[in-house]
């Protein structure tokens, strides 16, 4: 017979409505055996007590519907952001307030360095703090004269160089390349943005890049960053799903302490259809209980931020013109056709309003054609949908996952320049998808954004710009609906929601333990509230103290 | 290391960019071409000139590669330049809604690639509808912009007015466009990409000569220093029936360096080169261009109207 123990907690918030609260869990077999008093849980025969969350709450484990295993691949390289960020090994590395802070921190790491000349690759840059100055490749030669310096900025899109990069590729004052960014003087900075920022960061790193970012230790230390954050449940939404990384998630995910339960989307756009329907349908016979395939991603637009989102009229705030589709309108049709007529659940990453047009036309016409009940197609992102599209969605059956950390990271950039004050304050509109009844979750979008569910649903609810703004007062929501969005509702976007995202007799044994109450702390504390660690099927992970 | 040259070819979904590529990997006129496609399932590849297919990437018996561009275009072509030894030239296809002249730019970045040239298919019977779309039209613009070369394709399949009126509509949004009608994407492959390296056309193929249609080809030799700018208007001037152009050229501005001319569609480069060292100091330009480019008297005609100082 297998053992059961049971676990008194100060409160457990169960995300249940039968019973939302209680005192006492039990766990048996990896699985909530009950919750309730204690005296209704003794029903159940032996059992050992474990008093180590007496004074501290369970939540259901949060479930991160939005990020990438990419996270953890470029924490293999240093992180140079403005915000503090945590790292795998649960080390908080510092965020850096000036250009110059940066610079110091890479001549460190290069002092370090046991090679002469391999590359030096750093992330999570964001120029937008620093009052208006641009890094340039004057800062980057004071790192080094000799070897590559690559600094990749926190949108993955744009990227600043050394000189020795530039003069390696034979840039100069005659490259007259889009996204090459030059001086007064015509120049080049050594800023460099989109394909030619791709380009030169594979070019100058080498071609094991991609392979170090997608590696099973990459996997790894996704999942400890995600388990830091109190994350029981993460999606890697976008992968091409070689099988070098399908061999690395299934050895990982093999290991009991492996941390998280992982969940792949692939990416359509890699295969042909029917190529990539066998191949998903081949992958998914490899599930197991903390790694599962099955999920589709559809990239159509680009980034608000990267004025490459597929705006409606009136288009940006700031007259530039439309964004890019990364994936046509006939190719969204024909993709979602596919993979909903082969059964698969289908997220779309859609950031402008005309993308989630688009694809609303497009769920809408697959809809007509061949209807299927309980598809839970869901919109990525969709940070600009208005109440009309909400109202599209919940007569489709189409879930949404909004962007809510936007708000905070670039809410002051919408204001000002992408959006106007009008669209910004309605972007990533969490109470109207629960007023129109459209199932949502909130996301990171990781490692655009930290992962850490608790400062998403902090967004949600108080929708605070980094300078201090409140973005739209009337799409904020309280405290309870924000963290059903990061456990039961995210859970229903994943059609995970039978099995994690509450707290309920016969549901996996995943928590986050939490040191706080975040129902009892003030709606402004909530991304300080501070996560013990979780519980994985049973399984305790504490977190080193951060 | 001679750069390799680099072609992008465009052209929104439907256009015949396939059609193209499969007749560039059938008719390779003994060049190695490595092509990278979107998707490796509508490739007509006919497996017995296959000799390796290794996931991404299928070898043919004739030297050339096809590469899956999956979901990354940078990371297949830094792949293929770790194989540049064994390639003459890359080919891209362009994504049904990628800018193909933002693509080209990549050669700009290289060294080990030449921007070659930009080609951009239209289908002939919804381009303009297309370039009107609400969703999609800015797209359809913008490739037809970035071309150096306009394929407009399924030339057969709309009446000659309605070609004509498409062609003028090319052209009236495009200054100096140069349009090429086209059926199944029959345009002969060493017109679209150039002469093998050795400058002279390859002794065609029974595969080559059935699968595409032929080169016309002039060209013009001279001991004399050539007028830069009356040279630059009579390419300018050239109807496009005439795809590319490629010359060696001494110019009576520039008489110690060799001066090298690159044109494909409508876009001319001509960059100084080398000094001549002990080569024969001698320009060369040839023209390469479909059945339809004019008679070797016209072009004699034009071309003479170019000032070529004589040297003692």
């Amino acid at each position: 017979m297998s053992s059961t123990v049971i676990y008194p907690a100060r409160r457990v918030i169960t995300m249940s409505t039968h019973q939302p609260f209680a005192t006492h869990v039990a766990v048996r077999d990896g699985r909530v055996l009950g919750v309730g008093s204690l005296a209704e849980l003794q029903g159940w025969g032996a059992y050992t007590l474990d008093r180590r969350f007496e004074d501290l709450v369970l939540l259901p484990g949060f479930v991160e519907g939005h990020s990438h295993a990419f996270e953890g691949g470029v924490w293999r390289f240093p992180y140079v952001g403005f915000f503090d960020r945590r790292s795998p090994d649960g080390t908080v590395s510092p965020g850096l307030k000036s250009i110059d802070a940066v610079v110091a921190r890479l001549r460190a790491i290069e002092r370090e360095m046991t090679t002469k000349d391999g590359p030096l690759l750093a992330w999570g840059f964001d120029p937008i703090y620093f009052g208006g100055r641009r890094m340039d490749r004057g800062d980057l030669d004071k790192v080094s004269v000799e070897r590559p310096v690559l600094v990749i900025h926190s949108n993955f899109h744009v990227l600043n160089v050394n000189t020795p990069v530039l003069a390696k590729a034979g840039i100069d004052h005659t490259t007259n390349v889009h996204g090459i960014v030059k001086d007064a003087a015509g120049q080049p900075t050594g800023e460099l943005q989109e394909i030619a920022a791709k380009y030169m960061a594979y070019r100058a790193s080498g071609i094991d890049l991609a392979a170090a970012l997608s590696d099973e230790q990459a996997v790894w230390r996704f999942a400890r960053v995600a388990q830091l954050a109190g994350v029981t449940t993460a999606t890697d939404l976008h992968n091409e799903l070689p099988d070098s990384t399908v061999a690395g998630y299934l050895q990982a995910s093999a290991r009991d302490d492996f941390p998280i339960r992982l969940l792949p989307a692939f990416g359509a756009i890699a295969l042909p259809v029917e190529d990539g329907v066998a191949k998903l349908r081949a992958l998914v016979r490899q599930n197991n209980e903390r790694l599962r395939f099955g999920l589709v991603k559809i990239i159509t637009d680009g980034s608000i931020q990267g004025l490459s989102a597929r705006m409606r009229w009136p288009g940006y705030y700031n007259g530039l013109p439309n964004g890019v589709w990364n994936t046509g309108p006939d190719d969204i049709d024909r993709l979602l056709q596919a993979y909903h007529d082969a059964g698969f659940q289908v997220h779309i990453h859609t950031n402008g309003d005309e993308a989630s047009e688009v694809a609303l036309d497009a769920a809408e016409r697959v809809l007509a054609r061949t209807p299927r009940r309980d598809h839970r197609h869901t919109l990525q992102h969709c940070q600009m949908a208005d109440a009309a599209q909400f109202r599209r969605m919940a007569a489709l059956g189409m879930c949404v996952n909004l962007f809510a950390n936007h708000l905070f990271y670039w809410g002051d950039i919408h204001y000002a320049q992408t959006l106007g004050p009008e669209r910004a304050c309605r972007m990533d509109a969490c109470a109207t998808a629960l007023r129109t009844g459209v199932p949502f979750a909130i996301h990171c979008d990781a490692p655009v954004t930290p992962i850490g569910p608790l400062f998403t649903a902090w967004c949600a609810v108080n929708r605070l710009t980094a300078s201090g703004r409140t973005l739209g007062e009337a799409e904020k929501i309280g405290v309870p609906d924000a963290l059903h969005a990061i456990t039961l509702g995210a859970a229903y976007t994943l059609k995970l929601d039978h099995e994690v995202g509450s707290i309920e007799v016969g549901k996996r044994a995943d928590f986050t333990v939490l040191h706080d109450d975040p129902l009892t702390v003030a709606p402004e504390a909530l991304k300080d509230v501070r996560v013990w660690g979780t519980v994985l099927g049973g399984r305790v992970f504490e977190a080193p103290a951060g | 290391m001679a750069r390799l040259p680099f072609t992008v070819i465009g052209g929104f979904l439907g256009a015949g960019k396939t059609t193209l590529l499969n007749r560039l990997l059938r008719g390779s006129a003994g060049r190695r071409f490595a092509v990278l496609v979107n998707d490796f399932g509508a490739v007509d590849i006919d497996s017995r000139l296959v000799t390796a297919h290794g996931g991404d990437t299928i070898s043919l018996a004739n030297g050339c590669i096809c590469c899956s561009i999956g979901d990354s275009l940078v990371l297949a072509l830094v792949r293929v330049l770790e194989k540049a030894d064994r390639i003459d030239h890359v080919v891209v296809e362009a994504s049904g809604v990628a800018d193909p002249a933002r693509i080209a730019e990549l050669a700009l970045i290289e060294p080990m690639l030449e921007r070659d040239g930009v080609l951009v298919l239209a289908d002939a019977t919804s381009v303009q509808a297309r370039a009107a779309d609400r969703h999609v039209g800015d797209t359809v613009q913008r490739q037809l912009d970035g071309a150096d070369l306009l394929i407009l394709n399924k030339a057969d399949l709309v009446d000659a007015a309605q070609l004509a009126q498409t062609t003028a509509w090319l052209q009236a949004r495009q200054a100096g466009a140069r349009v090429v009608p086209a059926v199944h994407a029959e345009v002969a492959i060493e017109a679209l990409f150039g002469l093998a390296s050795n400058g002279a056309p390859a002794a065609p193929t029974a595969a080559a000569s059935a699968a595409t249609p032929p080169v016309r080809r002039w060209s013009l030799s001279t001991r004399g220093l050539i007028d830069r700018a009356a040279l630059l208007a009579a390419l300018a001037a050239l109807p496009a029936s005439v795809l590319r152009a490629k010359g060696i050229l001494r110019l009576a501005d520039a008489p110690l360096q060799r001066s090298v001319l690159h044109m494909v569609g409508r876009r001319i480069d001509m960059r100084s080169d080398t000094p001549w060292g002990i080569a024969a100091l001698r320009s060369d330009l040839v023209l390469l261009g479909t059945p339809d480019m004019p008679a070797d008297a016209e072009l004699d005609r034009l071309f003479a109207t170019v000032p070529v100082t004589p040297v003692a």
